[in-house]
């Protein structure tokens, strides 16, 4: 447990320099921060999934109205915020305001830290500017296609968003350039994948996850993830059928609007945008009954 | 000119609707007769949007929404059939029969199953699914009661906030996540809450049986008959269903102001034990010996010995007995016998004890509008009329403070001073140390104090009401000096005759030993009951009469509400009780020509004014006596 | 076998620090999955009792979070992330080749009780070092073949994580109840070698 270790420690250090607890560097304001681990749960992720948690119950969302901010934890008014908030917040406390505007574009000012993963030479954790394109995030801070590979796909936001093509690398890293290109930013997770991906064994892995994380709250999130995940092991393993590509696209249209949820919803957005692209790339798998890319599987270094 | 108002009107399906604010779309549909399906919805419980069966298209709203909880808002357009909003219904109800197992021929809940009905009304034709089904416990025994068929759990939450909602008990609940997810208790231990036949009641699909009730019937050959539950004076409201004239099961028949839709699985269940096997007739000792006769030789037969004791005759009846035979009974000994010695009910004293008409008595329903209940004996009186704790339950979540204490002196302290309804509950035996306590909370408290009072069986209110006690006649009637004794001193007061009346084998005349031994000396045991009893023995005329389910009439809750009863099986040729009644007056020279219970109880409201026949299914109301 | 008097005097503690004893329930487990290495039904019970909650709520709310082992296993846990992004960088190899070297199937425990292996399709949050394997719990990234070696090997002889550190006992609280809930006792961090 490294990293509630050392968030309690930093804890401990901020509490005995004065800066949490009672009477703060003696002001007379008290606030303090309590460290409440969770227990894996994708889904607490969802913010009134995270309160439910907090109260100690299944970490199932609730539905809205109310918001939190109205009625919350314990029933009270509360503001929810991710990490990525916060971490920003010292450097702008520090920095003033207009500092961080003057970063990034129009629509999405400042920083952000993209978490690139995948096929590049130097994946990892990367602070860029807002707006900054997506062909210097991969090319320039991650050392680009790893093994002289060319770039297949990306995925720009997260496990649940939607694929992109190399047509998409001079897309610049904010919402709205993302989202027009037909993706979303969401988390800030860059999933980059080179010429060799099977692409339907991404989406199979990506199904697997939601459907491992669905709540299983509500109907079409918990049967048509697993109905997903089904189908989806059963074309990349040489056993599909001709109509499951379409099959899948209208068991979105089942999830998707239709859960309690975004879980549910975005569980069927990266399938949908991937059956849009490498259609072909299904059927192979189907009239093949196999997967064309086996054989490039990397081995352990 | 802007009205304020608290309707708020609506177009659903083209159709307007206006409608309190705080309305569900479901509801405001509901109105226009447009039948939105659901699953997890119940109007008991609150909104999870859960199954999503329900979804609907509403104008300016992007994603479809569920009808059972998006509250209406002046000017919403909701559209409940449009091409969308059946292909998603086709699409969920796919989802949902995916993993069904599908065996709805041997399934108890198939002909009234909301998914099988569902599904031929909104489902798709066939399923696309082909992979093998998940697969889960089926059978799982849940407790005694109760059959738990995980595969056929659509996961509606029902029973599980049954269990946190309604009965409070928290013993059902899901467990595992995801496509795991079941429900059940904690450790698969047994469940142990009183309530469990609500949830196979509440459940939209076979997954929660009675084991009762498994493989009985089919629903549609089933006999309906709407009836009061025989198990308590709470008075619930059943369906008994019966099937070649035998009793398959008792559902809830709510009626929001007694039971609020539920049943105890003590009453639930307790329809075994009225199952009658073969045809009794009458019996009569001669020479040691019981023998064989017509109705009219034994009625003949208890009219000789009944008349050589006369007043010296004791009479029990029944609090499971009806309001007419009660009426009737206590006609026989009082009129025609000229005893005073009547008496009713297992507890002892109860009857001694209701000397005056309830007229204070808090209605069951009102429990929810007090702000302090004191439960004077805690979990006995529970014990006595079980579905009562659900309305205490169900009154604490609205905020009423509901206090369980044993004694009076508790009580009065649990009270605060501004406290605005009071209401007290207790047994009806406790009379007097409530009629104290209500005096004392009356100077206490600045609101009123009013209170419930559960006598013993599912008529010990009417036997009451009715006089069927040594103290009053008949409407609370003195006696004019001439009060009889109760049933511990009869034998002081020198009885040498006993006329027992037993009416249910859930409320029978228990005898103690001692009793045994001093009824077995007596000149005379007229035995009238539904079957054969631990008394046979000791009798010397037995009359076979009906049981409760076997007989029309009406019986008194104990909020005073007089309710019908009805016959859900056929006892053919065993002789319903008031005509055994009456042909033991006729053959002790009394004139009586009932022809129905009805001219019994027109009758009735002659001599308790409170009881009137325009007036049934709704409390007696005493102080509007001329 | 019924929980040690520390951490049951630390489920109190939970208890009053939140507003609502039901929030104390997730560090509840881990308090009794610390001690014990897995949380069994009758600590469920035993939790229900301390908190005053129905048991059932407590299964109901275990039962949920993956992080909670119900049954014992071997000393050490290892899991493979097998994630899309671990996928594109080889994590089936490296589960294939964990199997190989314990000579066990993933879900299996190793003869000796030294490591149970398991795969999970939920990122464990390191992408970047893909392919990883979280190792009771602390994360290994950037796997290669000598890695995973010297990992295996210094599990087989280290001992399990809740034996090596008892959990303190926590001082009572003092005065009243801390505003936040927050102060006053709480419990250690775990330091653990590395
Ligand atoms: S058992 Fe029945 S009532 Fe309970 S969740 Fe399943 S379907 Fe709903
Ligand atoms: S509370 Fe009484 S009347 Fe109601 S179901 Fe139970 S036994 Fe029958
Ligand atoms: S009935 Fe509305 S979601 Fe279940
Ligand atoms: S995918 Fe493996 S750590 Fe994120």
């Amino acid at each position: 447990m490294p990293q509630t270790e050392l968030l309690e420690t930093a804890l401990e250090e901020a509490r005995a320099a004065g800066y949490i607890g009672r009477n703060v560097l003696g002001s007379g304001f008290d606030v303090d921060v309590l460290l409440h681990r969770g227990a894996g749960a994708y889904i607490c992720g969802e913010e009134t999934a995270l309160l439910t948690s907090l109260e100690g119950y299944r970490g199932e969302p609730r539905l809205k109205p109310p918001f939190p901010a109205v009625k919350g934890l314990y029933g009270k008014p509360t503001v929810v915020n991710n990490v990525e908030t916060l971490a920003t917040l010292p450097h702008i406390v520090r920095n003033g305001p207009d500092w961080f505007a003057a970063m990034g574009t129009p629509t999405g000012k400042g920083t952000r830290v993209w978490c690139m993963s995948g096929h590049v030479n130097r994946p990892g954790n990367y602070e860029l500017e807002m707006g900054t394109p997506i062909r210097e995030l991969i090319y320039e801070h991650g050392g680009g296609i790893w093994k002289g590979r060319s770039l297949k796909a990306f995925q720009p936001g997260g496990a649940s968003m939607m694929v992109l093509l190399p047509e998409h690398l001079d897309v610049g890293l904010d919402f709205d350039a993302i989202a027009k290109a037909g993706s979303m930013a969401g988390a800030g997770a860059m999933m980059v994948m080179d010429e060799t991906t099977c692409i339907v064994d991404v989406a199979r892995r990506l199904v697997k996850f939601f459907e491992h994380e669905s709540c299983g709250k509500c109907t079409p999130c918990r049967e048509g993830t697993y109905w997903m995940a089904n189908l989806f092991d059963r074309i990349e393993f040489g056993e599909g059928k001709p109509g499951d590509p379409d099959l899948l696209l209208d068991m979105g249209y089942n999830i998707d609007g239709r859960s309690f949820c975004p879980l549910g919803d975005a569980s069927t957005w990266f399938p949908r945008s991937v059956i849009k692209y490498f259609r072909d790339e299904f059927e192979q798998h189907i009239v093949e009954k196999a997967c064309p890319f086996r054989g490039e599987r990397e081995a352990v270094a | 000119m802007a009205v304020v108002t608290d309707q708020v009107t609506l177009t659903v399906d083209g159709q307007s609707v206006t409608v309190a604010k705080g309305t569900l779309i479901l509801d405001a549909a509901k109105k226009l007769g447009i039948e939105i399906p659901i699953f997890c919805s119940h109007p008991k419980m609150e909104p999870v949007a859960v199954c999503r069966m329900c979804l609907v298209e509403v104008e300016k709203m992007p994603k479809l929404q569920p009808a059972c909880a998006v509250y209406v808002m002046d000017g919403m357009v909701v559209r409940t059939r449009t091409e969308q909003v059946q292909r998603y219904q086709n699409g969920v109800l796919e989802f949902l029969l995916a993993n069904h197992p599908l065996d709805c021929p041997i399934c108890d809940k198939g002909g009234e199953c909301p998914l099988q009905d569902q599904t031929y009304t909104y489902g798709p034709g066939a399923s696309r699914y082909d992979f093998p089904k998940k697969h889960f416990d089926k059978a799982v025994p849940l407790s005694d009661k109760i059959l738990l068929d995980r595969e056929r759990c659509v996961l509606c939450w029902r029973c599980t906030r049954f269990s946190a909602e309604i009965s409070g008990e928290r013993e059902l609940a899901l467990i595992q996540r995801g496509k795991d997810t079941i429900i059940g208790t904690f450790n698969d231990q047994p469940a142990r809450s009183e309530y469990q036949g609500n949830w196979t009641e509440i459940c939209p699909v076979g997954a929660l049986t009675s084991r009762q009730y498994r493989f009985i019937s089919r629903p549609w050959d089933l006999d309906r008959t709407a009836t009061i539950c025989p198990g308590c004076s709470m008075g619930c409201n059943v369906h008994a269903d019966a099937r070649h004239n035998r009793l398959g099961r008792f559902q809830a028949r709510e009626n929001l102001a007694v039971d609020d839709g539920w049943l105890c699985d003590f009453g639930r269940y307790s329809f075994p034990s009225f199952q009658r096997e073969g045809i009794e007739r009458p019996r009569v000792r001669r020479d040691g010996r019981l023998e064989e006769v017509s109705y009219e030789e034994a009625m003949a037969a208890a009219a000789q010995s009944l008349r050589r004791a006369g007043p010296a005759t004791a009479g029990w009846a029944s609090p499971a007995a009806t309001n007419e035979e009660l009426f009737l009974f206590q006609r026989l000994l009082r009129e025609v016998l000229a005893t005073p010695h009547l008496d009713h009910g297992r507890g002892r004293g109860e009857a001694a004890t209701a000397l005056e008409p309830d007229d204070a008595a808090l209605p069951i329903a009102d429990l929810e509008r007090c702000d302090h209940v004191l439960l004077l004996g805690g979990q006995a009186v529970i014990d006595a009329a079980p579905v009562l704790h659900l309305r205490l339950f169900k009154s604490e979540r609205k905020g009423v403070r509901v206090h369980r204490v044993d004694d009076a002196r508790a009580a009065l302290e649990a009270v605060p001073a501004e406290a605005q309804a009071v209401g007290i509950v207790s047994s009806l035996g406790r009379k007097p140390e409530v009629d104290s306590l209500q005096g004392k909370l009356a100077r206490k408290v600045k609101g009123s104090v009013r209170r419930l009072l559960v006598p013993d069986g599912p008529n010990g209110r009417g036997a009451t009401d009715l006089g069927f006690g040594p103290g009053r006649g008949p409407g609370y009637a003195s006696l004019d000096g001439k009060a009889g004794r109760a049933r511990p001193d009869w034998e002081a007061a020198g009885v040498r005759a006993l006329y027992l009346f037993e009416a249910s084998p859930l409320h029978d005349f228990q005898a103690s030993g001692e009793e045994r031994e001093w009824i077995q000396r007596l000149e005379t045991v007229v035995l009238q009951r539904p079957r054969p009893s631990p008394l046979d023995d000791l009798a010397h005329v037995i009359l076979p009469g009906r049981a409760f389910v076997e007989k029309a009439g009406t019986v008194t809750n104990m909020e005073g509400r007089v309710q019908r009863i009805r016959p859900a099986i056929d006892a053919a040729v065993v002789r319903d009780d008031w005509k055994i009644l009456q042909g033991v007056a006729q053959a002790l020279g009394a004139d009586w020509r009932y022809r129905d219970p009805d001219e019994v109880f027109a009758d009735l409201s002659r001599a308790v004014p409170a009881y009137r026949a325009d007036r049934i299914g709704e409390r007696a109301l005493w102080s509007e006596r001329a | 076998m019924s929980l040690r008097k520390e951490t049951v005097a630390m489920i109190r503690e939970y208890a009053r620090r939140y507003p609502s004893a039901q929030s104390a329930i997730i560090p509840a487990l881990w308090a009794v999955q610390h001690e014990q290495g897995y949380v069994t039904a009758e600590s469920l019970a035993e939790i229900a009792t301390h908190l005053e909650l129905p048991p059932s709520l407590i299964e109901s709310t275990s039962s949920f979070y993956s992080m909670f082992l119900t049954r014992p296993e071997g000393r050490h846990d290892v899991v493979i992330c097998v994630n899309a992004p671990c996928g594109l960088r080889g994590a089936d190899e490296v589960l294939a080749y964990c199997e190989r070297t314990l000579g066990i199937r993933a879900g299996q425990t190793t003869q000796d009780g030294a490591i149970t292996l398991r795969s999970t399709p939920e990122c464990l949050g390191a992408c970047g070092g893909a392919p990883m394997m979280q190792v009771d719990h602390r994360f290994e990234e950037n796997l290669t073949s000598e890695r995973i070696d010297a990992v295996f090997e210094r599990l087989r002889t280290e001992p399990a994580p809740h034996e090596v550190v008892k959990p303190k006992a926590v001082a009572p609280v003092k005065g009243e109840k801390a505003r936040s809930g927050v102060e006053g006792a709480r419990p250690r961090a775990r330091r653990t070698q590395k």
